[in-house]
């Protein structure tokens, strides 16, 4: 087990630049997931741990050794990839052993690792069968197998559950969640899922264009982010932004103010009614429903803006009507409308 | 379900002529295709091959009915130390031949793959022989082994003190000289397939065997040349197919004595060619056409069975 150190890290591909020189520091045993758009270099991040990508700049450091020369092998680290990269010409057993291709343990001793590996990941019965007979989430499991039984001090996952269906994700999402509390073992993990990033992650790393944004645990960043991206990337549906200014302390919506709010759908409430003096009330026609289950998603226009609010699962406004919703004061963020940047929340 | 039981309830399908059912119509289609074809190889190939081994039990020199004589032509075949000799001069070209030029091109194509500097025009440079006419080929490479000062190899050899090599004139080098030549031929082509087959096979493979400390050769072992299987069997059979049936190299090497010297680089498809229409024995060529029709059939098969997925 181990820390792993980013100091100042850089990556170029010729003169064009996409890593700025990211610190970050992830502790030993830490479960810390990078999430972003594609092209924000999350991925090339996550190489360069690995050794697949060479540093253009800076250090990168595991357990206090600086890394940067060093081959993949020499890292002591593993590694999930989305395509799995399980070899279709060796079973199960062959794929997991393959791990310890270089290691010079006794034959017993492997073959103890790959059986343990197996029945942790509930491999066991498929050890002898070849990856073509196997599931995606079982698929999967096999590359984690094989990344597991080399003990390796960190564990490097890839998007690794972007090939499988919703289902199945979600799934997967609890193993290796339960997996990380039984090992222990530091993992960085790659994704664009923000719910996988909320329900896995010790802690988010968010990127954009090759900076982090933000870093901190998932509620952290859901309740305090730094700007409007990050504000809008975490949480589903994205929290809603209005231009608007404050008069007495109170939010007013305003096209023309020097502020960005920005209320999450679930902090916005359809209800009729007088609002409480300092809460912010938005009123427009609704353009459509979506009715969840336990609550209602009612999208309405607020002069020419997309809005998302919620509503009681029962009371479902009808597309057409005029609805308002209030949201607490304490609810809503705000954004300098310059800079995006977050100027916190009024409580 | 078909249109057919829908059809009569609606009349704009009627005076369409769309009487037939949707499957008969397909099925009107895809013959149609298929009939040409078909018809050209039953005629051009299928008939031919099959009446070759009817008249390998006949006497017939083109111009007289063909006369049936039983298995004289094969009496006489196996018992020809000519026809034993072509037989061995085939299976060197094929055992020697198929693996030299199937490793030579997998390890063209394991490292052009990774050049990038002129990798198109090193392609082109590989692939060139397979397109050029065998005549011409053959033409440029008997003057390479031509005695000095003619030739460019023996002129060589000359300057730096080597003894002279006769080559297409010694009844031991002519056979491998020969042999040079075509498997440069079929380089080119074998080199873009194998190229073809690493490219297919996707870098997460080697990037997660790199992580996982395998070396080079451990990469190339487990993991590419096992991941390469299908397109080795398809070259396998196809160069092996092509060795068997060696013909154009050897006889536009050995012009003035075909398959010589005393026919020690006849291969069985020349000596058929020798037998039908230099003897016009159009009987006993049929006999060795069978005998090279069913080695070319055994070899394909067997090496379909050795190589075959166990999976």
């Amino acid at each position: 087990m181990a820390t792993i150190t980013l100091d100042k890290l850089v990556k170029s591909y010729g003169k064009a630049r996409v890593i700025h020189g990211i610190d970050l520091e992830v502790r030993d045993g830490e479960f810390v997931v990078f999430v972003g758009p594609s092209g924000c270099g999350k991925s090339t991040t996550l190489r360069m741990i690995a050794g697949l990508e060479e540093v253009s700049g800076g250090e990168i450091r595991i357990g206090g050794n600086v890394v940067n020369e060093l081959d993949p092998k020499s890292r002591n680290i593993a590694m999930v990839f989305q395509n799995y990269a399980i070899y279709p010409h060796m079973t199960v057993r062959q794929n997991i052993a393959f791990g310890l291709y270089t290691t010079k343990l006794d034959k017993q001793e492997k073959n103890r690792r790959v059986e343990d590996a197996g029945r942790i990941l509930g491999l066991t019965p498929y050890l002898d069968r070849r990856p073509a007979a196997l599931s995606g989430g079982q698929r999967q499991r096999v590359a984690i197998g094989r990344a597991m039984v080399r003990e390796p001090a960190a564990f490097l996952f890839d998007e690794p559950l972007s090939n499988l269906d919703a289902q199945l994700r979600a799934q997967m999402r609890i193993e290796i969640k339960a997996l990380h509390h039984r090992l222990g073992t530091t993992i960085a993990y790659v994704t664009h899922d923000q719910v996988e990033a909320m329900t896995m992650a010790d802690r988010i790393v968010v990127m954009r264009d090759g900076h982090i944004l933000q870093s901190g645990p998932p509620m952290e960043i859901y309740d305090d982010p730094v700007d409007v991206f990050t504000a809008r990337f975490i949480g589903t549906p994205s929290m809603n932004i209005l231009p608007g200014r404050e008069a007495d302390g109170r939010a007013v919506a305003d096209g023309d103010g020097r502020l960005l709010f920005g209320i999450r759908p679930q902090d916005l409430l359809v209800r009729d009614g007088a609002a409480a003096a300092d809460a912010l009330e938005l009123t427009g026609t609704v353009t459509a429903v979506e009715p969840l289950g336990p609550e209602t998603l009612v999208h309405f226009d607020v002069a020419g803006q997309q809005v998302i609010a919620t509503a009681p699962a029962r009371a479902v406004p009808e597309v057409g009507s005029r609805v308002s919703a209030q949201a607490a004061r304490s609810e809503i963020h705000r954004f300098d409308r310059e800079t995006e940047r977050s100027l916190g929340r009024r409580r | 379900m078909t249109i057919q039981e829908a059809g009569p309830a609606r009349p704009e399908a009627r005076a369409g002529g769309a009487r037939l059912s949707m499957r008969t119509r397909r099925a009107l289609w895809v013959w149609g295709f298929l009939a040409l074809p078909i018809l050209f190889y039953s005629v051009i190939r299928f008939y031919p091959t099959l009446d070759a081994f009817r008249l390998s039990f006949t006497d017939w020199d083109l111009m007289s009915t063909p006369e049936f004589i039983g298995v004289e032509n094969y009496a006489r075949m196996f018992g020809d130390p000519h026809f034993w000799q072509v037989f061995r001069n085939t299976f060197a070209y094929l055992i020697i031949g198929t693996p030299i030029s199937l490793v030579l091109a997998f390890t063209i194509a394991f490292f052009l793959d990774r050049v990038r500097f002129a990798h198109t025009f090193i392609r082109a440079l590989y692939f060139l022989p397979f397109i050029t006419t065998a005549s011409a080929m053959a033409w440029v490479w008997r003057w390479f082994y031509q005695p000095a000062p003619t030739g460019a190899i023996n002129s060589f050899l000359g300057q730096i003190g080597l003894a002279q090599i006769d080559f297409l004139k010694s009844t031991t080098w002519a056979l491998p000289s020969i042999m040079v030549t075509a498997i440069w031929a079929g380089l080119g082509f074998q080199i873009i397939i194998f190229m073809a087959g690493l490219r297919a096979i996707p870098q997460t493979y080697y990037e997660a065997a790199r992580i996982d400390g395998v070396g080079e050769w451990g990469i190339l072992r487990k993991i590419t040349l096992p991941l390469l299987k299908p397109t080795t069997v398809f070259l396998v059979v196809f160069a092996s197919i092509g060795f068997l049936r060696i013909f154009d190299q050897v006889y536009n090497m050995t012009t003035n004595d075909p398959g010589g010297p005393l026919g020690s680089t006849k291969p069985l498809v020349l000596l058929i060619y020798q037998t039908a229409f230099s003897s016009y024995d159009m009987g006993y060529a049929a006999a060795q056409t069978v005998v090279l029709f069913t080695i070319l059939l055994i070899v394909s098969l067997l090496q379909l069975w050795i190589m075959r997925d166990r999976a």
